[in-house]
């Protein structure tokens, strides 16, 4: 359970306008202040459970924007998750939810639909594909699943090239694992030429981020249990993850929901202490990258911050100071780069109509200021902006990790 | 619940999607920024100045209270549902009109948010100058109804000051114009007054024509700190006699300034008893005499440290102590009550004290924050509503405060308004003949008293 905060919800809207939801929308009970009086209604019994109330509930990107805008420090994600879960306890899930749940909650069975769904893949006929929607994404644009999972296709220890300077355990999240490898290849090369030997340790497992957003919180607690295992079988300087939302679950959500466990506490605040984004940890070593001298051509980028990365990490300013540092890129901001694409997590599955305002509204304004590479360190992000792009589009989404990569000098 | 004939009535006009009335959804509307709550039969959401007409003349011919909204921030509960009835909530009407610098005005529908017209205005060099604390969030046809104030309208002046015209729907359902494009513009009665900060009880709000202004050459911002609150307010009296309209001149007293400093760690001068946010813009020459001339009258009343802004991350980083005082004081306890009475900048020092004295008494904490250099006080108190007793003090203090602001020639509310907050102590600083004077006024224009019933008039 979580403690009943100290502080009441004093109503001052202030988190309207950061809520991207609301902002498409414009009714009050899509708001987080909205919501919070609904859940307090339900708490006080004043108000049943319904279908209604559950749509309202789910209908939130979980982006923390009005956390971290809150003048009287509520913690709307956590009252938002709690809630969550008692509307999937009461109302129940749909079925595509429930599979997703199931898929998350077990590794093997995750490998076991990814190397289906591969299949799937081959086998949806070009037509077929084409016409087909999953939420606002046709599925033709669908990233391709990697042949091998990642983690699958290096091994547990990874050596430097140069002179060790220290070690990092990665944490490479399920996208990574089975949709973006690339990402994943990038992280690796770049941790090798600063000198860092890498594991990854083989048993890590779904964040669980996915399953807390749904209301599965007996899953997600042995997703959780076999995650702090595998993080503190070994010594590290840090836990790097390439994705803010997995880096969040480590940070913040691993420490709270292990707070009054016997075991397994002080494990989460470990972890939680060596927890580092890509961006950060590269940020932290720029001084220490050799860049090609031969990559003279500027590229034009613009950058989409993930919520996560801005509300849990800060560094979404980072990222914009990174890639003004780099010689071979050409900084383009976009009007809206805070602005929530509207992926968040299967929001885009569950609440296609809205999601599609949003993002059609991002692709507008990074087209405006007329890059070549948009740049991203969220997975659902990255999935939602390129799958509303068409598949000949000039603009390319990417990881900053990946286009880092491409630059840096051979060793 | 609505009859259902009338329901239909109201969804033949602005079809499902804009006519909410489930309990869910009717919740979410129950509360504003102030501490009562009330459930409306329904929310309706018009987008054109036609449909609000025919709403109206619904609601007329069935006698339904109708209480507008748009970001639904009022502190004083002014868009509370009081008697029930519909919300006319005017989120989705939120188009700009146009935008033009040239002639200096801006059009809009009520339902944009203050801060996108301030977005819509920066590329041509120009503002809206009103800037209430909730203006990234509060609509315009809010900041209309209750003639919304801010730190900045010490020199710029309120929300009517730049009211050039306005089209306002009647309870009855007429569609009435008033003012014009044109800065100058005497014809005909100036309406505008009439129905800026009437808190919706005049008529419904639906096309706005503001003024805009160019933006400064240049801006200068001091924080100054004194070892004396008197000193403090002192100043503030000695700078506005000396002829100079600062923009802002924000006052904070140690315990505001402490408890910043504990949250945000900004360098402040923790032992400071007081101190000044003080603000000036215009054409750079004339902002440095300015400057001279502040600092001259601040050291004068014995400023300890007097600390200019040097780029504008400093400026930010000054405004943001400033700003973030009411989230900090609202930290400090489950609730937290604000009020904005307002007293003749003379009497500022002497309300400080009295505010003090009072909390005191009660055995409460304050926090004394004031847009010091118009008068207007935002003391702030921490508080439990749940606890009974202590909820009482405040009510108790609070009182108190109005009847001492009343007794130095102030006033109940400076920006907030009177909505459902203050109604009981109109009497304080309005004899029986005007206020009867305003019902007549109100009964003339919405004869079945159907708009925002139940507030203070």
């Amino acid at each position: 359970m979580i403690p009943k905060p100290l502080q009441n919800c004093g109503k001052c809207g202030l988190c309207l306008n950061v809520c991207p939801v609301y902002k498409i929308l414009k009714q009050e009970q899509t708001s987080p202040r909205g919501k919070l009086q609904l859940i307090k209604a339900y708490d006080h019994n004043t108000l049943a459970s319904s279908d209604l109330l559950k749509d309202i509930v789910s209908k939130c990107l979980m982006c923390g924007s009005c956390t971290a805008s809150c003048p009287s420090g509520i913690d709307h994600y956590s009252e938002f998750m709690e809630m969550r879960k008692k509307m999937a306890d009461v109302q129940g899930e749909t079925l595509a939810i429930k599979s997703l749940i199931y898929l998350l909650g077990r590794e093997y069975r995750l490998k076991f639909g990814s190397g289906l769904a591969r299949t799937g893949q081959k086998f949806v006929p070009d037509k077929v594909a084409k016409t087909i929607k999953l939420g606002n994404i046709p599925l033709k644009n669908f990233p391709k699943l990697n042949s091998t999972p990642f983690r699958n296709a290096n091994d547990e220890i990874i050596l430097p090239y140069k002179k060790q300077i220290g070690t990092v355990l990665y944490f490479t999240g399920c996208a990574t694992n089975y949709l973006y490898e690339d990402t994943g290849f990038a992280f690796i090369e770049i941790l090798k030429h600063i000198g860092y030997k890498i594991i990854i340790p083989k048993d890590q497992t779904c964040c669980s981020i996915p399953l807390l957003f749904h209301g599965a919180s007996d899953k997600a607690f042995k997703n959780i249990i076999t995650n702090i295992n595998a993080l503190t079988n070994h010594e590290a300087d840090a836990i790097v993850v390439d994705c803010s939302t997995c880096g969040e679950a480590l940070k913040n959500e691993y420490p709270r929901i292990m707070e009054n466990q016997e075991q397994g506490s002080v494990e989460a605040i470990k972890i939680a202490s060596k927890v580092i984004d890509s961006l950060s940890f590269i940020d932290q070593h720029f001084d220490l990258l050799e860049f090609d001298p031969n990559v003279t051509d500027k590229i034009s980028v613009t950058y989409h911050a993930p919520c996560h990365t801005r509300n849990s990490f800060g560094s979404n300013t980072l990222a914009e100071k990174l890639l003004s540092k780099l010689a071979f890129v050409n900084y383009k901001q976009a009007s809206d780069v805070n602005e929530c694409c509207g992926g968040g997590g299967t929001f885009f599955y569950e609440y296609p109509e809205i999601s599609k305002k949003m993002v059609d509204k991002k692709i507008k304004n990074a087209k405006a200021v007329q890059a070549s590479l948009w740049i991203t360190d969220c997975p659902v992000c990255r999935m939602n902006l390129s799958g509303n792009l068409d598949l000949d589009d000039k603009l390319k989404v990417i990881h900053p990790l990946t286009l880092i990569h491409s630059a840096l000098k051979q060793i | 619940m609505l009859d259902i004939q009338i329901k239909n009535q109201f969804i033949n006009i602005l079809g499902k999607d804009r006519y909410l009335d489930r309990i869910e959804e009717l919740a979410c509307y129950a509360y504003d920024a102030f501490v009562v709550e009330a459930l409306p039969d329904a929310v309706l959401f018009p987008e054109t100045t036609a449909e609000v007409s025919e709403l109206l003349k619904i609601a007329s011919r069935y006698k339904i209270p109708v209480t507008g909204r748009g970001a639904g921030t009022s502190l004083c509960g002014a868009s509370i549902p009081i008697r029930q009835g519909v919300v006319l909530c005017f989120s989705k009407m939120d188009k700009i009109i146009e935008v033009n610098t040239r002639d200096r005005y801006i059009i809009v529908q009520p339902g944009v948010v203050n801060a996108d017209i301030q977005k819509a205005l920066l590329p041509f060099r120009f503002f809206y100058p009103p800037d209430p604390a909730s203006m990234s969030t509060s609509t315009i046809g809010g900041n209309i109804a209750m003639n919304a104030g801010g730190p900045r309208c010490l020199k710029y002046g309120v929300t009517v000051d730049y009211v050039l015209g306005m089209e306002v729907v009647l309870a009855s359902g007429d569609i009435v114009r008033f003012g014009s494009r044109n800065v100058k513009d005497v014809t005909g009665y100036r309406l505008s007054s009439l129905f800026c900060g009437s808190e919706g009880t005049m008529g419904i709000t639906t096309e706005a024509i503001l003024k805009v202004v160019p933006l400064p050459e240049a801006t200068r911002t001091l924080m100054v700190t004194f070892d004396n609150l008197d000193n403090t307010a002192k100043s503030v009296t000695d700078i506005i006699g000396s002829g100079i309209i600062p923009v802002a001149m924000e006052l904070m007293d140690k315990l505001t300034l402490n408890a910043i400093e504990d949250s945000a760690n900004l360098g402040l001068d923790r032992n400071a008893q007081g101190s000044l946010l003080i603000e000036i813009d215009g054409v750079k020459e004339a902002c440095e005499k300015e400057m001279n001339k502040v600092i001259e009258k601040v050291r004068q009343n014995g400023a300890i440290h007097i600390q200019e802004a040097r780029s504008d991350i400093e400026r930010e980083n000054l405004w943001t102590a400033r700003r973030s005082a009411y989230g900090v004081f609202a930290k400090l306890a489950p609730d937290i009550v604000t009020e904005d009475v307002t007293v003749p900048v003379s009497q500022v020092p002497l309300m400080i004290r009295q505010i003090i004295e009072i909390t005191d008494k009660y055995g409460l904490k304050v926090g004394v924050l004031a847009h010091a250099g118009d008068g207007n006080m935002h003391p702030m108190i921490p508080a439990d509503k749940e606890d009974k007793a202590e909820w009482e003090k405040v009510k108790s203090a609070f009182s108190e405060i109005f009847q001492a602001a009343a007794e130095l020639g102030g006033t109940l509310s400076g920006e907030h308004g009177i909505g459902l907050a203050k109604a009981q102590f109109l009497p304080l600083v309005m004899n029986k003949d005007s206020i009867d004077f305003m019902k007549k006024i109100k009964r003339v224009i919405d004869p079945d008293l159907i708009l925002n019933p139940g507030k203070f008039v």
